[in-house]
């Protein structure tokens, strides 16, 4: 401390006197050697020594002889046991030290690079440390003998920080991330380490016993903690934070894989829902590989052609004709045979990867309708996701077009959920795609909100009514009670009713008494393949064409 | 111009473990602790507990009240921290209280009363009436449920 405070006329007086020892190394080498050193000797930030070949001291400035004359540098710079490093003092500064080797010796140097080890490890933003001094502790905590019994690995991230951000303003995100941060330091102990990871991930090395009880109760106390209300710029914000947690045991004491652990706890703690927290299992790692390996066959999937359609037809109570077919997206694996949507779709949404697919299967569906005989319609489901991206009006414009198919044989199928996010966006873009002519049905009716709002907003064609209460049993009042208030709301809004999943004539006979006008389901058919429904429908004619005489 | 006042409202549920004695210690902690801070910060208002529930009102201006919040956020001594209002406000419902105590009164249903006839709680304070309304209708509707 002293020294860097010294003023430097005394530096300088010193530098002067700095002593010169008469050896064995000749004056030409001394004296060239001492002007080189001059420049550094110089520098006032900087220690600087001369060491000759033997190993000895020949020179050096105040500021080595008080840092390092006591600590054995010279004699591993003369053993050759040196490379240029840094090295920390008692004091807790740590200096860069240079050898630089000379004709008959070598010139030392050192300088204090606290300061910039500190910036380089600290995050601007909160001043908490950041991911590259994390990791640096990390590698600490695990290299030491015995670090499995106390301590734990957390990350926490914020639910809908984003939002925060984008509707906010960054000013107020960064703020918000400084009270985190605050609230974070007070709910961990004395020797716990916290950093800033990037965006809104937080880092925390927890050392305390027992384990896995400390990390439990500090999980909970910051889930607790940091899902509580802040105030900034005269703002009430919400938002809830997650937090994963990895514990170190003796199997695992690598770095990388401790955090990829945490992480992976936290991803599945945000799944499970906001404001929660998680400790990593082995298992977590299975299932996220697994999400991973099916991910990279779904992105595949499309180039290599592997999805297909088939259609459901959907069968009018009244005319008794097929009147149309919902399109189904099936998806053939080489190596996983034919997938369930179920397993897939949920990670394509949340891929994106939904975008393209979903692409591809309005524009087959409308190729292949038209090329049926008649003027059946063809149904294809649309979700939110897709909704919410702008493209959508021009895509169904461009499979129209390419196809020839008219635009009132194309039906829309949307759930709730897509009125529901696009925040009234969605009811612009329906309006848009009905004034081209397209229908669009509501599906899966009764089941979500089952808002009459949504009726009410936009006049649907057909409301689809989920196979849960059509295939209610028959003492089963409830689902009979709505299947014919929604059959009788259809009818007054002039919205047809499908019933959905109808596998039995009791199931049938049931829904022709509560006044559903169309019908869905193995009843009627299995869904078929494009290739077949020539057939079918010339079969499905011709056997009506003989009940009706018969 | 003086400065925008802002005004607070939260109620929040007392995790201070023990019985009556050793909270009436934290509550006395806590109220000389605002008392100290508060009049160098400009803050103003009054802390209700009963039965387990601490609602607070808290005035002054916008950075004080978010600071001083931010503080209280952070206590162990209380969670499911609930903000109910936090607004500009006309004026100061409690300018002459650092921090008033509306006690731990068994008689609740006459809590407010008694405040009102105590202090010279002017009725003509409408807002900060119904500020406390909601104070005292949580505490009785807790207070019903945990009955």
């Amino acid at each position: 401390m002293a020294t860097t405070a010294r003023a430097p006329e005394r530096i300088a007086t010193r530098t002067a006197k700095a002593r010169c020892r008469d050896d064995s190394v000749g004056r030409a080498t001394t004296s060239r050697a001492a002007t080189v050193a001059f420049n550094a000797f110089m520098s006032m930030s900087r220690a600087a020594a001369i060491v000759g070949s033997d190993g000895k001291l020949l020179m050096q400035n105040l500021m080595f002889d008080e840092l390092f004359s006591n600590c054995g540098l010279i004699e591993r710079i003369y053993g050759n046991q040196w490379q240029d490093c840094q090295i920390a003092i008692p004091d807790g500064r740590v200096f860069r030290v240079e050898a630089i080797t000379m004709d008959d010796g070598w010139l030392v140097s050192a300088f204090d690079m606290t300061d910039r080890l500190t910036r380089a490890r600290t995050d601007n933003l909160t001043k908490l440390g950041n991911g590259v001094m994390f990791r640096e502790r990390l590698i600490e905590l695990l290299a030491n003998p015995q670090p499995a019994e106390g301590s734990a690995v957390l990350t926490v991230d914020l639910d809908r920080f984003k939002a925060v951000n984008d509707s906010l303003g960054h000013h107020i995100g960064d703020a918000l991330l400084c009270l985190v941060a605050k609230r974070i330091l007070s709910a961990v102990g004395p020797n716990d380490i916290v950093a800033r990871l990037h965006g809104d991930e937080f880092g925390i090395i927890q050392t305390a016993t027992p384990q896995p009880e400390s990390a439990t109760t500090l999980a909970a106390r910051l889930v607790d903690l940091l899902g509580r209300s802040y105030l900034l710029d005269g703002q009430l914000i919400d938002v809830a934070a997650s937090v994963g947690i990895a514990l170190p045991s003796a199997s695992n004491l690598d770095c990388d894989q401790t955090m990829k652990n945490a992480g992976m706890a936290l991803h599945l703690a945000k799944e499970q829902g906001r404001g929660s927290f998680r400790f990593f299992e082995p298992e977590m790692d299975d299932r996220l590989q697994g999400r991973r390996n099916l991910e990279v066959d779904l992105r595949r999937a499309l180039a290599l052609r592997e999805f297909s359609l088939a259609y459901q037809p959907q069968f009018n109570l009244k005319s008794r004709a097929i009147t149309g077919f919902e399109a189904l997206l099936r998806w053939n694996c080489p190596s996983r045979g034919t997938v369930s949507p179920l397993d897939y779709i949920p990670l394509a949404e949340e891929t994106g990867i939904i975008a393209p697919i979903g692409d591809w299967v309005l524009r087959a569906a409308c190729r292949e309708a038209a090329s049926w005989p008649g003027q059946r319609t063809v149904a294809v489901n649309v979700s939110a996701i897709q909704f919410a991206n702008p493209g959508l009006v021009l895509t169904i414009l461009s499979a129209l077009g390419e196809s020839g198919l008219d635009p009132w044989r194309l039906e829309l199928e949307i759930t709730e959920s897509v009125m529901l996010d696009a925040e009234g966006a969605a009811l612009g873009v329906l309006q848009q795609l009905r004034g081209m002519g397209v229908r669009v049905s509501l599906d899966d009716f009764g089941t979500g909100y089952s808002s009459l709002g949504y009726l009410r907003s936009f006049p649907f064609d057909k409301i689809k009514i989920d196979q849960s209460f059509v295939r209610g049993m028959p003492g089963d009042k409830g689902s009979r009670a709505i299947v014919r208030a929604i059959a009788s709301l259809g009818e007054s809004l002039g919205m047809a009713t499908v019933a959905e999943g109808v596998e039995t004539d009791d199931q049938l006979a049931r829904i022709v008494a509560d006044g559903c006008t169309d019908v869905q389901g193995y009843l009627i058919s299995r869904p078929i393949p494009p290739e077949q429904i020539t057939e079918f429908l010339a079969f499905h004619d011709t056997a009506a064409l003989a009940s009706d005489r018969g | 111009m003086p400065d925008t006042i802002y005004r607070l409202v939260y109620f929040s549920k007392n995790r201070i473990a023990g019985g009556p004695e050793r909270i009436a210690t934290e509550i006395d902690s806590i109220l000389a602790a605002s008392r100290r801070n508060n009049p160098h910060c400009g803050i103003t208002g009054a802390l209700v507990f009963n039965r387990g529930i601490f609602a607070q009102a808290l005035e002054g201006r916008g950075v004080a009240v978010e600071t001083v919040f931010e503080r209280i956020q952070q206590d162990p001594r209380h969670g499911d921290v609930q903000v109910l209002a936090f607004n500009k406000a006309a004026e100061r419902v409690f300018p002459n209280w650092s921090m008033a105590f509306l006690g731990q009164s068994r008689e609740d249903q006459n809590m407010f009363g008694h405040i009102g006839r105590d202090t010279g709680f002017s009725t003509a304070r409408i807002e900060g009436q119904r500020l406390l309304e909601i104070i005292r209708t949580i505490a009785l509707e807790e207070e019903a449920r945990a009955a």
